[in-house]
């Protein structure tokens, strides 16, 4: 083998060589996304593909679902190299143990090492997906009151080997195939994961081979520098300070009355060119699915922190050095202890990690910070199961029917498809003729609820209503929603967004409301009502330009009550502006602030 | 004779193919307050070459192939028409949700699109189809007749109609459309399940919507092109390109102007592929077509054109989704018209914006005056100021000069020389990163593939962007200048046509097929006797689109014959799904069911020989050879030898620097890179 010390890489060399790893991700997503068998990997994109270093630091993942990657993939690596000293080519490890670094159990992670003829290991790939089932004791990947793993029911794999020299250990695949509900399906996504890593592994080895290893090496070293130089200089522009920001999820059984308040301290440190996140003022560790994952916790922190920071800013363990968390051991957020369930770590208590984030980050100054992104998992997202009477056979899948969520920034409106606050908006809506092909259900109204939007100088999303239901057969719905009781709430002056709801419209018309955190059957000729949150606005919704709150009214998506009311705009129902009467409206509320 | 016409934003191209097969090229100003005219005036150009009058030359023509960017030009600028959109009640927001997604996950700056058409011009119908196409909600055609009075007094111009499940059950669609047609007279609309019969509601509503809003000005244009060019004089045939890398009948194409968006760039693959050496084991080759405008990159991978199956207008979940396959080519606003600007923090842009043809570069001494490429160019000595365009335009080098001093060398504390270098090398590094997105989309390494530069703006800096990237070689074709019209000169006049059938390896539907494939085969051979008649030869393929089942996105698998008889047939057709799947994505599932989804035949006519002729040398070319003064980076400005394409040997090579004219571009070969005039007239460049 040549063993060349590496150069050092001019400018253009280190782009074109972090293009060409993230071309390597792109390609893996891309055959995740055409090769999978459940709607949550094939419709709605729920999955990503990233790269770690031989040291097992994040190299690569701008594409991904930011919840899934920024911390996890790290932890996992760390693992598998722990659990498995001797690693050789053509080895593949299964992981969802959230005890272990992954984020959740229903997101199975394949980890593949790439290793060169000489046995050399050079990088390790993950594809990391989230699955339709996978063997919980109840049909859905979201267990919201499990008081342990053991009720949660998931089966866990440590860092598992599951593939060696390429060949796929069928002892563990008849072990999933006993416990994962709709097998076939199941075993279809494991072998899009799988493809997407032997292909990402194909495409590493060849990078090798073309500029050499050393040469790879060094270039990782480099694009961390350079990465960590960026990370200096955006928080070195950044209004120095320190805020504390606080979020709360509605109550579920298993949690306290009152819900559970997560408390985020954060520093920014301009001198040091540092932001730290402090965590620890938390409660413990629950007896429900709610707790949030090593993974997730840091994750979260880190999304909001890095939705402040200069976007061009490249996301890797370069860049992770100037960022400073501090977790409890054994928190609800934190490092939740097995066997403590950690079901829905991914979503509903790591998004108030982030928003919590986000608003300490608003305290601190305009125009750090956003609002408040809406929550999950409304009924439009759940987990659905049954019998499909057009053929007979059982299906389980979690449906992405409707979302919005964003929240805006201090100098733009929401990007309205956000889905959740670690999502980024990553995830697709599905189609609804592709739903209803492959589920038995009809989905009668999909539509952006008026007047739900969270106000402000920017606005948040408005809200989505979604109704849907089984057709010729009874289906089980698994979700749980938050934010009926604890809405989105907007940062600096900012309103909050609409809260959500959940009902079953019965067979004789009448509406009658579900509980927040449901498992439940919904009878032929009955339909499920999903109203889902929108985001939190920011800044004073009186000082939004007037042509803006005018082209919302003319869509349809603020009424002429509202515009006069909450954003002190005149305007008719078709958009068009009156200067003046706006000018009066906006005078006397400022007098009234003054007051 | 055959034409075949161009137009850019800045010129419009035509390449002229005599009895004989012999090239000539001509290049006129684009007009885009009306476009035809510069078509015409190309034309006039051509006949004065010719020694003809026009009329009498436009009566020596077969056939005009077209090429135009007057659709995405409309769709860029916000100048379609009026546009509405149907759909099924309950369900307004498909335009709205799009289909979700994002890019740059940690990017706020970026606004969430308008969706194509806005909410308060969505109308939603009363009525609902199942799944399984049977009626779930009843047709109001009380409430369609309300909608159509609203669309009245809105003053609509065109209407998108997209129901959910018309590609199943279409009867409603068709219902809208007698009602539109009865009531709202004149006012063009497309049927969501005509145009594009494809499952997913946003795809087939965003076609449809995007196709709608191009009805009214692409009909206007492309009558108005085909009744100039007949009362000019010309009685042939008048031919559009598509998006899809093929051409159709004008008054076709203005049924489904959708298929107009990348019309003329889609061309310039087929002329690289051409020039490329178009075998199988042939390198990789990257085609860069430089206009006055834009920048446009499409790649040739082993023989073959990349297409992409999600057409964005835009940028991928940021823009919209045409839902049409397309040839992949990626375009930036980087041109010879690119205006370079110092901005506050002294940070030195060139382009997006874009003098244009009108008001032109500063040089042009037509009211232009802000500094642009070419000016630059000119400052630097690379073009001569008295033989452009051949010597028809005279080039004002002072005043270029002067733009260049006040607007970028005084800002930036350089003297014009550095100034004008500086533009070029900002230029270049913008259609660097243009190139680097499209080859590491389709993984293929710039290193590894030949460079082909085609506009005539391409020699100015073409040798930069090959060293930058370190391309192997860089090839300007004699046709290069025109690269798309060429390309035109090379495609084939075609026609997908595509069915919906589903049918699996479980329970296998023999006799459906077959009715299926001969359905397809019969619709070919129609159009085969019909536009493609006397054709030189003809060629039909089938394809199906195939999955696991589960899976919802499908490869495509050709047939190996036009229809499908017997267990063998069936047995070889699953095995070659395997392995094309094993190929793509490199796992295969043996044990799973195989589903077939829909079911594709492609006719090709060919119509010219699909190759390109050798070009027709002119007196216009007797260029001044000699010497003049240069400017290259780290040389400052050097004594440079002038050759023009004649007065170069075949393969004999030779050292830089030099400039290589013709009347149509100058090549820069700046010293280091080495050169030599190939056998099909290219000049190829090692930088």
């Amino acid at each position: 083998m040549k063993s060349t010390k590496p150069k050092k890489l001019d400018g253009a060399k280190l782009a074109i060589l972090a293009n060409r790893f993230g071309g390597i991700c792109s390609k893996m997503g891309n055959t995740l996304l055409r090769t999978g068998r459940s709607g949550v990997l094939n419709r709605a994109k729920d999955f990503s593909c990233c790269i770690v270093t031989r040291d097992c630091e994040l190299l690569h993942a701008e594409e991904s679902l930011p919840i899934h990657v920024l911390s996890g993939p790290d932890l996992m690596a760390r693992s598998m190299h722990e659990f498995h000293p001797v690693l050789k080519r053509g080895d593949v490890f299964l992981h969802n143990s959230p005890y272990h670094g992954d984020s959740h159990p229903a997101d199975h992670t394949l980890l593949m090492p790439v290793i060169d003829k000489a046995g050399v290991h050079h990088f390790t790939l993950l594809a990391k997906a989230h699955q339709a089932d996978i063997g919980n004791s109840i049909p859905t990947t979201y267990h919201g009151t499990a008081r342990d793993v053991y009720e949660e029911g998931a089966l866990i794999f440590p860092a598992v080997k599951v593939v060696e020299n390429y060949q796929i250990n069928e002892d563990i695949v008849r072990m999933c195939r006993m416990r994962i509900r709709v097998p076939d399906q199941w075993y279809g996504d494991f072998l899009a994961m799988l493809g997407a890593a032997f292909i990402g592994e194909r495409e590493v080895l060849a990078l090798g081979g073309e500029i050499g290893w050393a040469t790879l090496h060094g270039f990782t070293d480099q694009w961390f520098d350079y990465s960590e130089r960026r990370m200096v200089a955006a928080i070195k522009a950044m209004p120095a300070g320190k805020g504390v920001g606080k979020s709360t999820h509605d109550a579920i059984p298993g949690t306290p009355p009152d819900g559970i308040t997560i408390t985020s301290k954060v520093k920014v440190d301009a001198k040091k060119a540092l932001i730290s996140v402090d965590l620890r003022d938390n409660p413990d560790q629950l007896n429900c699915g709610l707790n949030v994952s090593e993974a997730c916790t840091r994750t979260s922190a880190m999304i909001g922190v890095f939705n402040s920071v200069d976007p061009s800013v490249p996301k890797n363990a370069g860049a992770f050095r100037r960022i400073e968390l501090q977790l409890k051991d054994g928190g609800v957020v934190g490092v939740p202890r097995h066997p403590i369930s950690c079901s829905a770590a991914t979503t509903n208590l790591a998004d108030r990690v982030q928003n919590a984030t986000q608003l300490a980050l608003a305290a601190i100054a305009d125009p750090l910070g956003m609002g408040e992104i809406g929550c999950f998992c409304p009924p439009s997202t759940s987990v659905v199961s049954g019998v499909d009477p057009r053929n007979g056979q059982p299906y389980v899948n979690q449906l992405f029917l409707g979302h919005t969520a964003g929240a805006a920034v201090a100098y733009q409106d929401a990007w309205m498809t956000m889905l959740h606050a670690g999502n980024g908006g990553m995830c697709f809506i599905d189609s609804v003729e592709l739903d209803e092909v492959y589920t038995p259900i009809i989905v009668k109204t999909r539509r952006l609820i008026p007047n739900s939007e969270g106000a402000g100088r920017f606005r948040g999303a408005p809200g989505i209503e979604v109704e849907l239901g089984p057709v010729d057969c009874r289906m089980e719905v698994g979700f749980v929603a938050d934010g009926n009781i604890n809405r989105p709430r907007g940062a600096r002056g900012a309103g909050d967004a609409a809260r959500s709801d959940q009902f079953r419209r019965k067979k004789n018309g009448k509406l009658e409301r579900l509980a927040q955190c449901s498992q439940v059957w919904i009878e032929d000729g009955e339909m499920l009502i999903s109203i889902a949150c929108g985001g939190g606005g920011y800044g004073d919704p009186t000082t939004r330009d007037p042509n803006r709150v005018g082209r919302d009214v003319g869509e349809g998506i603020v009424g002429v009550a509202r515009a006069r009311d909450v954003y002190a705009v005149a305007v008719s129902k078709n958009g068009t502006l009156d200067t003046k009467k706006t000018r009066d409206l906006r005078r006397k509320k400022s007098k009234e602030k003054m007051i | 004779m055959r034409f075949a016409c161009d137009t850019g934003g800045t010129f419009t191209d035509l390449i002229v193919e005599d009895g004989s097969g012999k090239l000539s090229m001509y290049k006129a100003p684009t007009t885009p307050e009306d476009p035809v005219a510069g078509v015409l005036d190309a034309l006039g150009l051509a006949a004065i070459d010719f020694k003809m009058d026009r009329a009498d030359f436009l009566a020596h023509g077969t056939m005009l192939i077209h090429g135009t960017t007057h659709a995405i030009n409309a769709i860029v600028t916000g100048n379609t028409a009026k546009t509405a959109f149907l759909t099924t009640a309950g369900h307004p927001d498909i335009l709205v949700l799009r289909e979700a997604g994002r890019i740059e996950p940690f990017n706020f700056h970026v606004p969430y699109p308008e969706p194509y058409i806005p909410r308060s011009l969505t109308f939603e119908i009363p009525e609902r189809v199942g799944s399984n196409g049977k009626i779930v909600e009843k047709f109001d055609e009380a409430a369609v007749l309300r909608v159509i009075a609203k669309l009245k007094r809105a003053k609509i111009e065109a209407v998108a109609v997209c129901l959910l499940w018309s590609i199943v059950n279409p009867v409603n669609e068709r219902k809208i459309g007698r009602l539109l047609k009865k009531h709202l007279p004149g006012v063009p609309f497309t049927l969501s399940h005509q145009l594009n019969p494809a499952l997913r509601e946003y795809r087939r509503a965003s076609s449809a919507a995007i196709d709608a809003s191009l009805k009214p000005l692409m009909a206007r244009y492309l009558g108005g092109l085909t009744e100039r060019l007949g009362a000019a004089g010309f009685a042939g045939r008048t031919l559009v390109l598509t998006s899809q890398g093929g051409m159709v009948d004008a008054r076709d194409l203005a049924e489904r102007p959708i298929h107009a968006i990348n019309s003329g760039p889609s061309m310039a693959p087929i002329a690289g592929r051409h020039y490329s050496g178009g075998e199988r084991k042939t390198p990789n080759a990257i085609i860069a077509d430089t206009g006055g405008t834009t920048y446009d990159v499409s790649l040739v991978r082993r023989g073959r054109i990349p297409k992409t199956r999600e057409t964005w207008i835009g940028r991928p979940y940021r823009g919209h989704m045409t839902g049409f396959p397309s040839i992949d080519i990626k375009s930036v606003g980087a041109g010879g018209g690119s205006i370079a600007h110092v901005d506050g923090g002294e940070i030195l842009h060139v382009g997006p914006e874009s003098a244009g043809a009108v008001p032109g570069p500063v040089c042009y001494r037509n009211g232009g005056d802000q500094p642009t490429l070419t000016d630059a160019c000119l400052v630097l000595g690379y073009l001569d100021p008295n033989f452009f365009l051949g010597g028809l335009m005279k080039l004002d080098v002072a005043a270029a000069r002067r733009a260049i001093e006040q607007q970028v060398a005084k800002p930036l504390g350089l003297n014009v020389m550095q100034a004008a270098w500086s533009v070029v090398g900002v230029a270049t590094e913008n259609m660097v990163q243009a190139i680097s997105e499209i080859t590491v989309n389709q993984g293929i390494d710039p290193a590894d593939a030949i460079l082909i530069g085609g506009g005539g703006a391409a020699g100015l800096n073409s040798v930069f962007i090959a060293r930058r990237l370190g391309c192997r070689e860089l090839v300007i074709p004699e046709t290069g200048a025109a690269l798309s019209a060429a390309g035109a000169m090379m495609s084939d006049l075609s026609s997908d046509y595509r069915a919906m059938f589903f049918t699996s390896s479980a329970d296998w539907d023999e006799a459906g097929v077959n009715a299926i494939l001969k359905d397809l085969e019969a619709s070919c051979k129609e159009f085969a006797t019909g536009p493609g008649e006397g054709a030189q030869t003809t060629k039909i393929e089938f394809s199906v689109e195939a999955r696991y089942a589960g899976q919802v996105w499908e490869i495509d698998v050709p047939l190996r014959k036009s229809r499908l008889r017997g267990k063998a047939a069936l047995v070889a057709l699953i095995a070659d799904f395997h392995d094309a799947h094993e190929e793509v994505f490199a796992v295969r599932d043996d044990g799973s069911v195989v589903e077939f989804v829909g079911w594709t035949a492609s006719v090709r006519c060919r119509l010219g020989s699909g190759r390109a002729g050798r070009v027709r040398h002119s007196a216009a070319e007797d260029i001044v050879l000699g010497k003049r003064k240069v400017y290259f980076e780290n040389h400052g400005r050097v004594d440079t030898p002038i050759h023009s394409l004649q007065s170069l040997k075949t393969g004999q090579r030779k050292k830089g620097p030099a400039i290589i004219e013709t009347p149509f571009t100058t090549i820069v070969v700046d010293p280091g890179a080495s050169f030599l005039l190939a056998r099909l007239g290219s000049v190829h460049i090692t930088a």
